[in-house]
């Protein structure tokens, strides 16, 4: 048996299957923070709002999200909440793919709580009279966030944010155990097919350090252009 | 001078019991006894366990070793052993005979000789009635959910190459997510969809199980290698009780619908002794 078949992973049928389980991871992570970011937006305001019933949702959506762990929330979105759907909506559900819809609703529900306290941290690094500023001079609340301090946020909150992505393309690899079929998943299973466990993991690990290191790329650029007085 | 003489009296010593097993031939000394060793797991019903009452051993192929021993005219007498102990007692003469729950491959030819396949097991697929999926071949394109990592999803695959089939990390999980209606089959071992079966109580009445076996695994009595003798014997019994009902009649009363364990009908006969790759 040869040490390492690299064959294996460029053509033939276990290189379509990792291949198939790269692009479900990178659905997972495009449709995950694809919701989750205006989700944590929405929160991080309401988290702001000079309404107090508003304020506590948000803490409360947060702390539930965060203090439960991920594989707790797939499980529980996967095998728990559908079966609280009418009999038709859930029958509609399951002809679906509904493991791929479980892990992006978890998936995004978790990320989102997190990136929402990352854009928190950034309004409030905005100094409290920027705000006031702007509603002295006849701003309602949403226009002076909009115009004012999340301009102001953004600069700060992106460096922390794109790190949150990173972990979440990681965490996407945990949405096995529900049964999607994405990248670790599939290793997994030309392991079991093929007993060539170190090249099927060896293909993951490449796939996973790749975009990681492309999203931490990303974040280094994003910083540099951020800085204050950066000129194209 | 001496010391050489000692060294091959002492050889001779040890080599004489072995020669004395090898040259004779072990059906003649089973009638010498007037007794037939039959290794059992002793722990794995029905095949083989203790009943609680009488504390003796009984199970399908207690049955059938009994019935060999009666053929040879014999009294049976029942050794408890561990799984991985079974072929080296039986190659070191300590059993006669091994009924303990022996699977027969290819693999194991070479180290003991088998009697007539007695039994046949394997993966099955367990599927929703409403789906109206009667055979394995409508399971194509459908979704199908077993555990990772054993020989269920490459069994299932072989059969049916276009399932979609979703993996867990258990096949309680998987048995979960059929019970929910998010598949429409479930892959499993025979034995261990029968216990699953059972536990869906009055609900079972609405899943079906295939009757095609995924793989194939069969069972039968492990004889030491070349011991042509004790092997007809043993063969010619069980085809005898193919041929007068009692084979049929043990495994209702053991597999069957008279058992706890309610496997479907008997789909194999005590006829041959090759198996498959």
């Amino acid at each position: 048996m040869p040490a390492f078949e690299l064959s294996l992973l460029l053509s033939g049928p276990y290189h379509a299957l990792l291949l198939a389980g790269l692009q479900v991871s990178l659905a997972l992570l495009a449709v995950s923070f694809a919701v989750a970011l205006p989700l944590a937006l929405l929160v991080a305001l309401a988290g702001q709002a000079p309404l107090a019933p508003l304020r506590g949702l948000a803490v409360v959506f947060v702390e539930s999200q965060r203090s439960v762990p991920l594989l707790a929330h797939l499980l529980f979105w996967y095998f728990g909440a559908p079966e609280l759907l009418p009999p038709d909506a859930r029958q509609w559900l399951y002809e679906g793919d509904v493991e791929f819809l479980a892990a992006v609703i978890a998936l995004s529900l978790y990320y989102g709580a997190y990136m929402a306290e990352d854009i928190r941290s950034g309004l409030r690094a905005v100094p409290v009279e920027q705000l006031q500023a702007a509603r002295s001079l006849g701003l309602g609340f949403l226009p002076a966030m909009r115009h004012v301090v999340l301009p102001q946020a953004v600069r700060i909150t992106v460096p922390p944010l794109l790190s949150q992505t990173l972990n979440l393309w990681k965490d996407t690899s945990i949405a096995t155990v529900i049964g999607t079929a994405e990248l670790m998943h599939q290793a997994a299973k030309v392991e079991t097919e093929s007993f060539r466990s170190l090249e099927a993991f060896a293909f993951a690990t490449v796939c996973y350090l790749a975009v990681s290191l492309a999203i931490a790329a990303a974040a280094a650029g994003c910083q540099r252009r951020l800085a204050p007085g950066w000129r194209p | 001078m001496i010391h050489r003489l000692h060294r091959v009296l002492l050889v001779a010593a040890l080599l004489l019991p072995w020669l004395n097993t090898a040259l004779a031939d072990q059906l003649d000394d089973i009638r010498k006894k007037g007794e037939i060793v039959i290794g059992v797991l002793g722990t794995d019903e029905p095949n083989s366990f203790v009943d609680p009452k009488t504390r003796g051993y009984i199970g399908y192929e207690v049955d059938l070793a009994t019935a060999i021993a009666k053929k040879i005219g014999v009294k049976p007498v029942f050794r408890q052993m561990a799984v991985a102990a079974r072929i080296p007692e039986l190659q070191q003469g300590r059993v006669d005979l091994l009924a303990a729950s022996l699977t027969h491959n290819k693999e194991r030819e070479a180290q003991i000789d088998f009697s007539l396949t007695h039994f046949i097991t394997g993966s099955k697929v367990l599927v929703v009635k409403r789906s109206g999926v009667q055979k394995l071949s409508d399971l194509a394109g459908r979704k199908v959910l077993t555990v990772k990592g054993g020989t269920q999803e490459p069994n299932l695959k072989r059969a049916v190459p276009t399932a979609q089939v979703v993996t867990f990390e258990n096949t309680q999980q998987a048995f979960q997510t059929l019970r929910q209606g998010k598949g429409v089959g479930y892959v499993n071992d025979e034995s261990s969809l029968y216990s699953d079966i059972g536990k869906l109580g009055p609900q079972a009445s609405e899943y079906v199980l295939l009757p095609e076996n995924l793989n194939f695994e069969p069972l039968a009595l492990g004889i030491r290698k070349g011991e042509k003798a004790l092997k007809a014997i043993v063969d010619a019994t069980l085809r005898e009780m193919e041929a007068n009902g009692d084979a049929e009649r043990l495994y209702e009363r053991w597999w069957g619908q008279q058992s706890r364990l309610k496997f479907a009908k008997r789909t194999f006969k005590f006829d041959s002794d090759q198996v498959a790759q």
